[in-house]
Parts: structure tokens; C-alpha cells; sequence
């Protein structure tokens, strides 16, 4: 079982590990990060496009609708080349930051979506109740209808999280070295010279941040949902 | 208290109230009853502003809490362009006053002299209608109790918020007000684990926690289970009997005879009898009364 014998090499070297790891820290950086940018674009975003209609909203709810449109409507790899190859080409410019910039803009795209629903999933009746006793609009939304979305949107947003940390495997379109770079460069000829080893090992990386995502947002609904029925 | 002028109101295509006029006095309490669409809930809602009336306007106090109308005000139709038009072309001015209010003829532009004789008289008569709401409690017909509060966080939470008491007063009222409902053991559950009765005498408390002047109560038993329709009835009497002024829109038609001062009978967007509940009940005069009352009762 070479399979078995080639996990172990890799995973007690230090060089190799010590690859992965790099990798593994460049994911996290950007996926965290854009995240973030995505959920704070996002909700935004939604809020623009929940506003009411009037004269002063008319720009902002167009400039929001185009940009959800354009960014679903088109690759996030192509996303990720104009970004690196026409909008940040500037020599030593980070590239890291061009990622994030990236994958946050992609995701605020769709993380608005999201919040747009869950926002309008709350019974209107909560926030008539709110403005029947005076509360003004944005108190109303702060502290009741904001916070019953939240519980709604939790695992579409979570959906949205999941797919971006995956998604930033593509990064190494661009160069960059990240898990799924490591990955390639460590299976390369000159190194191990065998693919299926290092991609395995990548891929339980993300398997295992994946599924501690996924076990952190159930514990985060479950509290959440303590004033449900349900 | 509340004065209701002219209003009328349009969803779309659909007119649903079509020039109501009413009062209502303090103390009073006025049982608002109809046949569905009547437009009875509507106009309930367009009290408090949580519907924005198409036209005519809404009064608390003497003071102005929805736009202001200008069909209703001579002095500021007098001042707009159309009349002034209708003025160089020989008109006499009262003439042209009147007629255009007859023909609702004002254009959407008329002029900076209308438009500041508008403005001038919601800033000397207007109230925001944030300050008018603290004064106005309203209950729902499905309770709208705040789903992610607690039942004393549901009370307390407007009276805090707004600084009228501090967390204290407010969670000594509202144990007073938890205490006389029979529920004080509820304070902290949330309004997922209350009975529909339950939910509706905390809603009514709820609105009674701000010290309102007046209850509006859009169908507070509609929503219930029968058995619970009592206890609901049964807190309603208590503030009628204690002076609260109450409007309630109702199908209750035994507690509208025993509670109300006075009955509206709505139908068609307009109230087509009004009176006290003896004549209303016994004597109906309006045809459409009389059928209606010969289904419910």
C-alpha cells in the first residue's frame, strides 16, 4: 500500500507539512477576510434594497441592483482576472488584498440576496407592533426584525461561507499559493512526484474546516432558536 | 380625542374608504362593526398612521398627525396656482375656492406660496406621529407579540427605549400590569410558549404599559380559540370600566352592545349608521344593517 506509506512521508516531513500549512494560512486569511467584506457589503446592500422607494433611495437601489446582477451573472473567475490583471495590476500590489477584494465582492452579491429574503421573511406584523408604539423605523429594525432575520438567514449564509472557503481554490489561477496550490506543487515531479497523495491530504484540510463551519453554525442557530416552538 | 376628517383610502385600484368622517371623545368607547371589506379595519389603522390615509386627515388632541389636506383648508386652496388662474379669467376668488374643491382640481404643481401656506400649517398644528403613537396603544388581531423577546422584554422594551421610564419603573409597571392578567409566572417565557389567550392579554398589556390615552383594538378576538374569546372580553370590559377610551373593531356583537358608548356601522367604505347600541341593535335603519344584522345575530 504505497497510498498509505506516501500519507505517512508527507505528513511527518516538515518540508512538505510545512508547504501545506503556508497554504492552508494563505485560505484562511482570504477566506475570513471575505467573508467579512461579504457579509458587510451584503447587508448593505440588502438594506438599500429593502428601503422604501423615494427620490433620494432612486440611485443607490439601481447601483445595487446592477451590481447583484452583474456579479451572479458572471464567473467568479473571471472576476478574480480582472481584479488581478486590469484593476490592481499594479506591480507589487498584494495579492492577497486582490483576493479579498474579489471573493468579498462575489459574496456580498449573494450574501444580499440572502438577507433581502430572510428581512422580508419577518412578518410585518412585528414591525407594525414596533411602530404602533412609537418605536421609530430604525429602532423597530435594530432590535426585532433584524434580529428574527438573522435567525432565518443563518443557513443560507452558512451555504454562502461554505462555498466560498472552496471557492478560494482558485486562487491559484492567479499565482497565488494557497492549500490548493501547496497541494500541486508538492505532488510536482521534482517533490513527491505523485498527485493523488498531497490533493488527499488537501482535501481533508477542507473537509475538516468545512465541517467545523458547519458545526459552529448549528450551535449559533441552536441558541438562537430558544425562543422558537419548534 | 381622535378626529377623523374626510379620509379616504386607496390600495391600487381598490377604494376602500371613501370619506369617512368621526370622533372620538375621551372616554368614549366605539365599537366599529361591518361585514368584511367594509373598510372597518382600515380605518382603524389609518388612526395611528400604520395605514397612510390617500386623503382627508387625522387628528389627536388638536394636533395634526397625518399630511396635511389642502381640500380641507380654504385659505390654502386660495393661495394655489390653479385659483389664481381661475382668478386672472374673471373668476371670483370664493367661487374658484369652492369650485376647485368640489372638483379636487389641484395639479401636482401649485406654486411656492401653496407650498409654504402647506408647510406653515403642519409645522403650527403637526405632531410627529412617533410622539402621537406613545399616546395611542394599539392591539392586533393575530397579537404581534416580539417573537425574539421575553414577555417582560415585550413590555418593556418600548417605555425603556423611548426614555419614558428607566429599566426599573418599567419592569415594576410591568410586573403590576403581568400581576393583574394572573401571569406573573411568564415573565421570562417567550410568547412561542403562551396560549393564544395569553398572548393577547400580554399584547393588550403591552400597549397599556406606554400609559396610553387611548386603545385602538383592531379584531382582538378574531384569532382565538372560543374558550379563550372570554378571558380576552373579560380584560377588555375591566379598561372600559376603569374610563379607558377605547375604539375597538370587532365581530363580538354581544360585547360591542354591553361595552361600547357608541356603534359605527361601516359598509362600503363609509359608515352608514352610527348611534348607541340600543337604537343601532334594535332599530336598525340602514337596509344594509338590518341584513347584516339578521346574519350575525
Amino acid at each position: 500500500m504505497d497510498f498509505f506509506k506516501n500519507i505517512g512521508i508527507l505528513l511527518t516531513n516538515s518540508k512538505y507539512m510545512g508547504m501545506l500549512l503556508e497554504g492552508l494560512g494563505k485560505t484562511l486569511l482570504i477566506s475570513v477576510f471575505a467573508a467579512l467584506l461579504g457579509l458587510l457589503l451584503g447587508t448593505l446592500v440588502a438594506i438599500v434594497a429593502i428601503a422604501k422607494d423615494s427620490k433620494a433611495m432612486k440611485l443607490p437601489k439601481w447601483i445595487c441592483k446592477i451590481y447583484v446582477t452583474i456579479i451572479r451573472g458572471t464567473p467568479m473567475a473571471l472576476q478574480l482576472f480582472i481584479m488581478a490583471y486590469a484593476i490592481f495590476a499594479i506591480r507589487g500590489f498584494p495579492q492577497e488584498i486582490t483576493a479579498i477584494i474579489a471573493f468579498g465582492i462575489n459574496s456580498g452579491a449573494y450574501v444580499s440576496e440572502s438577507i433581502r429574503a430572510g428581512i422580508l421573511s419577518v412578518d410585518i406584523g412585528q414591525t407594525e407592533a414596533g411602530r404602533a408604539l412609537g418605536l421609530t423605523n430604525k429602532t423597530t429594525m435594530m432590535k426585532i426584525v433584524i434580529p428574527q432575520a438573522i435567525k432565518n438567514v443563518i443557513p443560507a449564509i452558512g451555504n454562502e461561507l461554505i462555498a466560498l472557503i472552496k471557492e478560494t481554490s482558485i486562487v491559484s489561477m492567479i499565482g497565488m499559493y494557497d492549500l490548493t496550490q501547496a497541494a500541486k506543487v508538492i505532488g510536482a515531479g521534482n517533490n513527491m512526484a505523485s498527485y493523488i497523495v498531497p490533493m488527499s491530504v488537501a482535501a481533508c484540510f477542507y473537509l475538516a474546516i468545512v465541517y467545523l463551519l458547519t458545526f459552529g453554525i448549528k450551535k449559533l442557530e441552536a441558541r438562537l432558536r430558544a425562543g422558537d416552538k419548534r | 380625542m381622535i378626529s377623523v376628517k374626510n379620509i379616504t383610502k386607496k390600495f391600487g385600484d381598490l377604494t376602500v374608504l371613501r370619506g369617512v368622517d368621526c370622533e372620538i371623545a375621551s372616554g368614549e368607547k366605539v365599537a366599529i362593526i361591518g361585514p368584511s371589506g367594509s373598510g372597518k379595519s382600515t380605518l382603524l389603522r389609518c388612526m395611528n398612521l400604520l395605514e397612510t390615509p390617500t386623503s382627508g386627515e387625522v387628528w389627536l388632541d388638536d394636533k395634526l398627525i397625518s399630511d396635511v389636506d389642502p381640500y380641507l383648508h380654504e385659505e390654502i386652496v386660495a393661495v394655489s396656482a390653479t385659483c389664481a388662474r381661475s382668478v386672472q379669467a374673471g373668476v371670483a376668488s370664493e367661487q374658484a375656492v369652492d369650485e376647485i374643491r368640489k372638483k379636487r382640481s389641484l395639479g401636482k404643481w401649485e406654486g411656492s406660496a401653496y407650498k409654504n401656506a402647506i408647510k406653515e400649517y403642519a409645522a403650527e398644528h403637526g405632531q410627529n406621529i412617533n410622539l402621537a403613537r406613545r399616546k395611542m396603544g394599539m392591539v392586533f388581531q393575530h397579537f404581534n407579540l416580539f417573537n425574539n423577546k421575553t414577555v417582560i422584554e415585550n413590555l418593556t422594551l418600548a417605555p425603556i427605549d423611548l426614555k419614558l421610564k428607566t429599566k426599573e419603573e418599567a419592569e415594576a409597571r410591568a410586573m403590576e400590569l403581568l400581576n393583574r392578567i394572573g401571569l406573573a409566572d411568564k415573565r421570562d417565557e417567550y410568547p412561542s410558549k403562551l396560549s393564544g389567550g395569553q398572548k393577547q392579554r400580554v399584547a393588550i398589556i403591552r400597549a397599556l404599559a406606554m400609559d396610553p390615552d387611548v386603545l385602538l383594538f383592531d379584531e382582538p378576538t378574531s384569532a382565538l380559540d372560543p374558550e379563550m374569546v372570554g378571558e380576552v372580553l373579560d380584560l377588555m370590559k375591566e379598561l372600559a370600566n376603569e374610563g379607558m377610551t377605547m375604539v375597538i373593531v370587532t365581530h363580538e356583537m354581544g360585547f360591542a352592545r354591553e361595552v361600547a358608548d357608541r356603534v359605527l356601522f361601516m359598509d362600503e367604505g363609509h359608515i352608514k349608521e352610527e348611534g348607541s347600541p340600543e337604537e343601532l341593535f334594535k332599530n336598525p335603519k340602514d337596509e344594509r344593517l338590518k341584513e347584516f344584522l339578521s346574519k350575525v345575530l
